[in-house]
């Protein structure tokens, strides 16, 4: 393997990476405040696309395309906590897992019934690569990757940095203990549901800007980021997003050793290991036994 | 009250069952009364829905084109019409609707490979014909294809392969490589490819197999084009091949790339431009034009749809398909079952014989005990040894925003 191949290798890994940790810290948020895996974060980032393809048509700026569709997307996700998560409130992670995966198939249905199943796409004017010391770069990589670095540091800043994301993290640690110190469940939960609608959009959008907007596109991201979620330690954000760079970098540069066709088991083996090794995952800490 | 609620709805089961197995019994005449049952097996919902209604409205009015003639003689045909959702589960599920519960006798029209592999061991079961348009070279091996019921009416793989090296030679390249979608169908054109450019005294890297709903192909794209090729297949479909067309334009690349027609839809061009798509050269199995039989279906498809029976080269099969099996029906006798069917679908469509263009045409030479040759509106329709047909392909180029097509190869 060449150094510039090498390094292109390492590009689309960390453009990937980037995307896959953009879903996966949807995964872990929901995970961690509202205690199941949501199965619908991927059709939440189909939702955006769409939704972000049909505002650029209409208002011809890409911006308020992208703007728009992290307004609707957060809509959506709130909607779907008020309509259908919040009815699952102390129930087993079952239920509302299941729920999820019908809401999921349910938001592809109602797309496909109006759009149909033809692909669509982004306007975005097409310029030749920059290369850089032998890596090739595309100018739009170096937007998306700095968009998604910043929605993904914003994110963790609310969570870490505000009062509110100290809330959320008194209700992820302990939801009793929470209640009990008169924390608003009402309030964290329609953050939280605000920031995994937005923290979807914004992959969405920068997966159709990326690739095609198709109606599968969101669901195929799915279990890279369920992957993520789980190896960076089950309701772990900063986990997730270590995790999801990890996946596609690692995907990526394994790319010379095993071929195109089988770097996705290759990081699914490493994921494996790493669970025999450490099965809390990368930053998570062991459950205690009550 | 349940528990007589149940028994009433058992007792009325039971009476439904005993009708229906009396239906059985008595329902079932001898071969040569009964009706012959098309299914029309077509992809009316998923990603061969930009064909699937057309190829299905294609064999209703073609089924009623050979009504008007007169019919097969001493046999009355009935059409059932089913949606693949271009999907194999749900396209085993429609099959087995169709035979089981419909009872037909041959399912025609299956798009995509998959869907016609899920299908023909169901329909090998049940001694159905199967005529599709799908590429798989496994659809028509003697193991899949044992009793010679399958017959293919799309190019096949090798077929595309060395229609991809007549291309290169046309196109004089001298460097040539080749990425293929992983799946069976796009990994063995590129490998027919391969083999047949090899054989042609060329020379062709391991072609790159890349994987579905990758967010990039760039890296891929890098190594094909690593020992500076001039001359570029891509074996995709249209999602994929839209994302390496634009990476290839903004990687620079000045290979000429080619691409099968299935990989690219109005979507593509209003996706990409006519910059990036500038030189682009497409080939497909394309309709003859000038042919008697293409002419009819055209005006009939147009009535139909609205739309140039050009625009959907897999419903000028579908007419075909029709006509292809009532001349065999009509030549095997109104008694015949569909081993006897099969066996006589060669001498209908092949040389030597008269050439005929529709079934009226077909059916008059047939009751004057002549030998025909069916030359279709998709092409001449010969079969093989194996049940394929020999197709022509259409090569286009695109150039200012249009495809334009240059030269068929026949």
């Amino acid at each position: 393997m060449s150094a510039a191949v090498g390094l292109n290798l390492a590009v689309a890994g960390l453009i990937q990476g980037l995307l896959i940790a953009l879903a996966g810290l949807a995964v872990s948020l929901c995970f961690a405040v509202a205690r199941f895996p949501n199965a619908a974060t991927g059709d939440f980032m189909t939702f955006a696309a769409y939704a972000g393809v049909a505002a650029q048509a209409w208002t011809g700026s890409l911006l308020a395309g992208a703007a728009s569709a992290v307004l609707l997307t957060a809509g959506l996700a709130v909607a779907s906590y008020v309509l259908v998560f919040r009815n699952f409130r102390g129930r087993s992670l079952v239920a509302p897992l299941i729920a999820s995966i019908g809401l999921a198939f349910l938001l592809r249905s109602v797309l496909t019934f109006f759009v149909g199943f033809d692909q669509h796409s982004f306007h975005v004017p097409i310029a030749r690569a920059i290369v850089f010391a032998g890596a090739r770069v595309r100018p739009i990589d170096l937007w998306l990757a700095g968009t998604s670095a910043v929605t993904l540091l914003a994110v963790l800043a609310v969570l870490f940095l505000t009062p509110i994301g100290r809330r959320m993290r008194a209700v992820a640690d302990n939801p009793e203990l929470a209640r009990a110190s008169g924390i608003r469940a009402r309030t964290v939960m329609l953050t939280l549901w605000t920031l995994i609608g937005a923290c979807s959009a914004v992959g969405g959008v920068m997966l159709g800007l990326q690739t095609v907007v198709v109606p599968e596109m969101g669901w195929n991201l799915l279990l890279p980021a369920f992957a993520a979620a789980v190896l960076g330690g089950v309701g772990n954000p900063t986990g997730a997003v270590l995790a999801g760079i990890a996946l596609g970098l690692v995907q990526a540069l394994s790319t010379p050793l095993v071929g195109f066709t089988y770097q996705t088991a290759i990081s699914f083996i490493l994921l494996i290991a790493t669970l025999v090794l450490r099965p809390q995952g990368l930053l998570g800490r062991a459950e205690p036994v009550r | 009250m349940p528990v007589r609620k149940w028994m009433l709805t058992r007792r009325v089961l039971g009476q439904a069952g005993a009708a229906t197995a009396l239906a059985a019994v008595v329902g079932r005449p001898a071969r040569a009364d009964r009706p012959y049952r098309i299914g029309a097996l077509n992809p009316i919902t998923g990603a061969g829905s930009t064909y699937g209604s057309g190829m299905q409205k294609t064999i209703l009015f073609a089924l009623e084109e050979v009504k008007r003639a007169g019919g097969v003689d001493g046999r009355p045909i009935e059409v059932y019409a089913e949606d693949t959702q271009t999907s194999p589960d749900a396209a085993v599920l429609a099959a087995r609707k169709l035979i089981d519960a419909n009872k037909v006798d041959a399912i025609i029209g299956t798009w995509s490979s998959s869907v016609s592999l899920a299908v023909l061991p169901i329909t090998n079961e049940a001694n159905c014909l199967l005529l599709h348009t799908s590429s798989a070279p496994a659809l028509s091996t003697p193991a899949q294809n044992p009793k010679h019921l399958a017959w293919r009416f799309q190019a096949a793989s090798h077929q595309i392969g060395d229609a991809y090296a007549a291309i290169a030679a046309h196109e004089k390249a001298s460097r040539a490589a080749a990425m293929a979608f992983n799946n069976d169908v796009q990994i063995a054109s590129v490998g027919f490819f391969r083999s047949a450019w090899e054989k042609a005294g060329g020379k062709l890297p391991n072609p790159v197999v890349y994987e579905p709903n990758r967010t990039s192909y760039a890296a891929e794209l890098q190594q094909a084009l690593s020992e500076k090729p001039d001359f570029l297949v891509v074996s995709g479909y249209v999602p994929d091949t839209s994302i390496i067309l634009r990476e290839a334009y903004e990687a620079g690349n000045t290979a000429k790339i080619v691409i099968p027609g299935w990989a690219m839809g109005p979507a593509t061009v209003k996706a990409l431009g006519a910059e990036v798509l500038e030189g682009l050269i497409v080939v497909d199995a394309v309709p003859d034009a000038g042919s008697a039989a293409f002419k009819t279906f055209d005006a009939a498809y147009r009535a139909a749809t609205g739309n140039p029976g050009s625009s959907n080269i897999y419903a000028a099969m579908c007419y075909d398909m029709v006509a292809v099996l009532t001349l065999a029906m009509q030549k095997a006798g109104p008694s015949a079952d569909n081993a006897a069917i099969a066996q006589v679908i060669p001498e209908v469509a092949n040389p030597p014989g008269q050439a005929v263009s529709s079934f009226a045409e077909g059916r008059k030479l047939l009751q004057a005990g002549q030998k025909i040759n069916y030359e279709g509106a998709s092409g001449p329709i010969d079969f093989d040894e194996r049940g394929d047909v020999t197709p022509v392909f259409g090569v286009s180029v695109f150039h200012d925003g249009k495809l334009e097509q240059r030269y068929l190869l026949k």
